[in-house]
């Protein structure tokens, strides 16, 4: 029937891109009512006309006659013989989607009935319909098409069992056609043409860099999401035709761009003086002439710039070609849900990418509809809650520091955070553990979790299977972010950040044993660097996982090295001393990537990667550098699932930040009291024997010694200030504490006028200001600066003598004191510990953390007989250097005592468990010697 | 797979791959070089060698010992990059040293014996006798198919 493909296949590009604006301008046009914009629906006219004369030359009767029709409906509005109703604009709308529908699927149009379109129109140009349509305006969709319902209805995939609304038909019918045409419409966007009857030649040229799902990893996801989404749609709603011819066409369409002519000559231009460049270059290096080359060079560099540049600018595309099909998005779906939505567009004019624009279409689209469905409440809710009944959505792209961003605002209900954590509770998307720490943005990001949109949610409008996860990934797949703010009762905002192109990404070139790979610098948040010396503190172990402490936060790290196994195991030892850090961060991730080296910022063209590697979640392909050597380009996304990050997120980093802050606040049972009203002193409880009342005149002084008479033998009594720099207790007090204290086998009392408080106390110890003998530190209470007395040495102090026995029996066999290797990161109770088992003869080896005391085990384990290790600690806990101990065939032996400050009987059986034999605490010397003494077995038992 | 093959005479690139002598349809060998600047792709599947800047493009290099159930051979000055273009696909091969172009008529063509290892079996199409040697035509389709879904099935 038809003989000239070529002429057929002009016929199309050029429709569509007529049709493709119409369904905009009819929208405007019903928004002005009787206040008819003749200009507008010239321009509407004016694009059916050229349509119609065309199909008519082509013999294509049916649009012929449809385009017919909707001109003649046009021209009486034109005329102002005819007010455009909404009922009119539905009736002129689904024609022209007909019409589109025909035109998308040419080489069947002839034989789609199209008459019920015709019909509907002629009824309308004769007054007829009007009353009718306008009586049952509540009514969505009322003139049904006389195409067999049934026809349309067996093809939608949703709609099988039933006869469904016809309405329901169109809806599908709708959404797909004007996703399908504007694919049409990029084309025309770039058009030069601007005779709209025109038939000229378009100026086009395929894509000419790589067709789009070669540009990078990003888009091969997309690329299958279009897919999938094109097989879903009910195409063939225009007739009895197949959907691969269409499909066919659509590609046909989409693989072309249109081209300003002026920009063709700018490249040609450009292109010309590359040429007479490289003659310039070719010449000089034959001549061996080096004055000039730089100039040359100079100016090759520039022109391969230019040139890359106004090529970039072919394929960038205004992102209205996206936005202008929302408007009519959320006119019909407002319709539906009987909501009442006003769309605000701004920013059409905002340029992206050709693979931007057409990815975003989905994403886009879905949120939209989103707002629409979820977030626009019900008129009657709206004005109950003191709300303007018309809902306001907003849609905004702009730039903001190289980078397009699109907001998508609504004035709607809003989401409660408590809700969708209950909600992902209930899905088992996170614990209960998670959920109470998760603060309100956090919770409502969990709507971007994979599987939290599900079947409860999905109503015909926006569940069609793209949930927000999906939205998500397609975001993040372009290399953009995306985020969302909510305020219940107010509205929600998601927020999308896309970069400006795909093809040339600016990225950080890293050094990593011995390969360079690339990172988006997109992706990077900021570079760390700690030094060797600080490595200790700053990076610490929890569960196996590695994390940073940056600023007081954890940042999960990994490492580049072992997550791509990059050094064999015994390699480990080339990795530079300090570390080198990316602090990356891709919507809801952020971690830290460890490399070896960094090298520069360079601006590199992505290459699409061979179907052997495309597969490697970690690379989203790769790059040719200036040496022409190879680099691989990082996914971020795909590095930390690679390297498991979720679980290290969820299970470690919880559990983490508990364990690290611990550390800083392990608390200890005090007893304060005061001597002085102004001082106050504080003892460890579990020091205290036990606590007498007495009268002062109870106390007999004999020599310098005060005691006190007590169940027929005297207690020796030791008063603060005789021992230490303290004011005097105060005179005339009758009424005496003393708290009693077994120390070296005696029982001193301590006299203590006023006992203020036993307290549990978190120990930030300040062990040098106020140090002195009996004195282990201070630290304040309640804005009180407290002493922390140090019995033991107050009673050595005051009673050298009472400890003369062991000495002399230690002194004795010095060579067989037992080894201790003491594993305790706060350096105040290290430190008297070790004080405390040296003063009694043992040696005493310190180690910083459960790390440190493992790397001494492994060097020097046969002198160690006994391990005394605190439990929380960086790097590696006590209750991990216990396991790593029992797990070691040399060492499984070897006794372990763990300080602890609180422990509760579940840390006792989890310690058991671990392989710990004994729990001491930590501010009782006696005990602890003792202990001591009986795990090493020392032969040196007191007699 | 034989008959759609046309009868009549065609060139073969021949190569060696350990000591065995292979041969490809020359029309699907777009080049051979002697590059050895390869980036390695971890984690990549065993047979993948690495990736190769081959004038701007980034093409992917396989080892052809790997591919045929050997282990890695040493690298010596004989090794060659067969890079081919197969189904749109460019992928090098990496193997031990390129021999003679061969013209072959393909009645001459025989089908491969019975006795080829699992391994070779799925690439080998046929077999060709020279006066001196026996060449063992390889399918570079199958080349691409064996290779891919090696991967498939290894990630």
């Amino acid at each position: 029937m038809f003989q000239d493909d070529e002429l057929l296949h002009e016929f199309v590009v050029e429709s569509s891109s007529h049709l493709a604006q119409i369904e905009g301008q009819l929208l405007q046009i019903e928004a002005g009512g009787s206040d008819i914009d003749v200009d507008l629906v010239n321009t509407v006219f004016r694009a059916i006309h050229s349509v119609k004369g065309a199909a008519g030359f082509l013999s294509l009767s049916v649009i012929n006659s449809l385009a017919h029709s909707l001109e003649n409906v046009l021209n009486m509005v034109r005329n102002l013989e005819l007010v455009p109703t909404s009922p009119i604009i539905n009736s002129l709308l689904r024609a022209a989607d007909q019409l589109r529908a025909l035109v998308d699927d040419i080489t069947n149009s002839n034989d789609v009935d199209v008459s019920g379109f015709i019909d509907e129109l002629e009824a309308i140009a004769n007054g007829q319909v009007q009353s009718e349509i306008s009586s049952n305006e509540g009514d969505f969709v009322v003139a049904t098409p006389s195409t067999p319902p049934s026809t349309v209805v067996h093809e939608l995939p949703e709609a099988v069992n039933e006869q469904p609304e016809t309405e329901e038909a169109m809806q599908g019918f709708v959404e797909s056609e004007s996703s399908e045409a504007f694919a049409y419409l990029d084309v025309e966007s770039l058009s030069l043409t601007t005779d709209e009857t025109s038939f000229e030649p378009p100026i086009s040229f395929e894509a000419p860099i790589t067709t789009s799902s070669e540009t990078s990893l990003p888009v091969k996801k997309i690329v299958n999401s279009e897919t999938t989404a094109k097989s879903v749609k009910p195409v063939n709603s225009s007739g009895n035709s197949s959907s691969e011819p269409k499909e066919a066409k659509a590609k046909a369409t989409d693989s072309i761009v249109r081209v300003n002519v002026a920009l063709l000559d700018r490249l040609m231009n450009l292109a010309g003086e590359l040429v007479l460049s490289r003659n310039q270059l070719l010449l000089a290096v034959s001549n061996g002439v080096r004055e000039g080359l730089e100039s040359i060079a100079s100016r090759v560099d520039q022109v391969t710039s230019e040139l890359q540049e106004t090529i970039m600018q072919t394929r960038m595309q205004p992102i209205g070609t996206v936005f202008s099909r929302f408007p009519r998005v959320v006119r019909d779906l407002s319709a539906k849900l009987n909501k009442e939505c006003n769309l605000e567009i701004e920013g059409n004019e905002v340029e992206v990418d050709k693979t931007i624009v057409e990815a975003m279409g989905d994403p886009l689209t879905h949120l939209v509809r989103n707002s629409v469905d979820h977030g626009i409440e019900l008129p009657e809710k709206r004005v109950a809650a003191g709300k303007n009944r018309v809902g306001e959505i907003r849609l905004r792209a702009f730039h903001q520091a190289g980078k397009v961003c699109i907001r998508i605002e609504d004035n709607g209900g809003g989401m409660d955070p408590q809700k969708l954590k209950a909600k992902a509770l209930e899905k088992g998307l996170i614990n209960h553990d998670q959920a109470a720490m998760m603060s309100d943005n956090e919770a409502l990001r969990l709507i971007f979790a994979p599987g939290f949109s599900t079947a409860a949610q999905v109503t015909d409008v926006s569940g069609r299977g793209v949930g927000m996860d999906v939205v998500r990934t397609n975001i993040e797949q372009l290399g953009g972010t995306v985020d969302i703010e909510s305020k219940l009762g107010v509205g929600s905002a998601v927020h999308i950040t896309l970069p400006l192109t795909l093809a040339i990404i600016p990225s950080m070139i890293v050094g990593c044993a011995g390969e360079r790979y690339a990172i988006p610098q997109a992706s990077i948040a900021e570079l760390v660097r700690v030094p060797e010396a600080e490595l200790a503190s700053k990076i610490g172990n929890v569960h196996g996982a590695e994390v940073l402490r940056l600023r007081g936060a954890l940042l999960p790290l990994v490492r580049l090295d072992s997550a791509l196994g990059l050094r064999a195991a015994d390699d480990i030892g080339s990795r530079p001393k300090s570390a080198n850090i990316l602090v990356l961060e891709t919507g809801q991730m952020r971690y830290g990537l460890v490399v070896d080296s960094l090298f520069d910022n360079e601006e590199i063209v992505v290459k699409p990667l061979g179907k052997h590697v495309k597969e490697l979640g970690y690379l989203a392909g790769a790059t040719i550098l200036g040496d022409g050597y190879v680099a691989l380009i990082v996914d971020v996304v795909g590095m930390a699932v690679q390297s498991n990050l979720r679980n290290i997120e969820a299970a470690a980093l919880a559990d983490a930040e508990k364990h690290l802050n611990k550390k800083t606040e392990e608390s200890h049972r005090l007893l304060l009291f005061a001597n002085h009203p102004s001082e106050q002193f504080a003892v460890p409880m579990d020091m205290v024997a036990r606590i007498e009342r007495i009268k002062a005149a109870e106390v007999q002084v004999v020599g310098n010694q005060n005691l006190l008479i007590y169940r027929g033998n005297s207690l020796p009594l030791m008063r603060i200030e005789e021992s230490m720099t303290a004011l005097p207790m105060e005179e005339g007090i009758e009424n005496l504490f003393v708290v009693v204290f077994r120390i070296e086998g005696q029982e001193v009392g301590l006299i203590a006028p006023s006992l203020r408080d036993i307290r549990d106390i978190e120990m930030r110890m300040d062990a040098t200001t106020l140090r002195e003998p009996g004195v282990l530190g201070s630290t304040v209470v309640d804005g009180t600066t407290t002493r922390l007395l140090d019995m033991v040495e107050l009673v050595r102090h005051k009673h050298p003598n009472w400890q003369q026995p062991q000495v002399v029996s230690e002194s004795v066999q010095p060579e067989k004191m037992p080894t201790i290797l003491l594993a305790e990161d706060s350096d105040f109770f290290r430190n008297h510990v070790k004080r405390t088992l040296e003063t009694e003869g043992f040696h005493v080896i310190g180690a910083a953390d459960g790390q440190c005391a493992w790397d001494q085990l492994q060097t020097m384990f046969e002198e160690i007989d006994l391990l005394i290790t605190d439990i929380e600690m960086p790097r590696m806990n006590g209750l991990e250097l216990a396991k790593a101990v029992r797990s070691n065939n040399a060492m499984s032996e070897l006794p372990i005592m763990a300080l602890t400050s609180l422990a509760s009987d579940d840390d006792h059986a989890r310690g058991a468990q671990a392989g710990i034999d004994e729990y001491q605490g930590k501010l009782d010397p006696s005990r602890l010697v003792e202990a001591a003494r009986r795990m090493t077995g020392a032969a040196l038992q007191r007699s | 797979m034989m008959n759609r093959k046309p009868s009549g005479p065609q060139q073969y690139t021949t190569f060696y791959c350990d000591k065995s002598l292979l041969g490809l349809d020359i029309s699907c060998v777009q080049e051979i070089n002697r590059n050895q600047e390869l980036t390695r792709v971890p984690l990549g599947h065993p047979c993948v060698r690495g990736v190769m800047n081959l004038r701007g493009e980034v093409v992917t290099m396989l080892d052809l010992r790997i591919l045929m159930g050997l282990p890695k051979g040493p690298i010596t000055n004989r090794n060659r990059n067969l890079v081919l273009k197969c189904e749109g696909e460019t992928f090098g091969l990496w193997v031990d040293g390129v021999a003679d172009i061969l013209t072959i008529d393909q009645n001459q063509i025989t089908a491969p014996p019975s006795n080829l290892a699992l391994g070779e079996a799925r690439l080998i199409r046929g077999v060709y006798q020279t006066e001196q040697a026996l060449v063992m035509i390889v399918d570079p389709k199958e080349i691409l198919t064996a290779s891919l879904s090696g991967i498939r099935i290894a990630a």
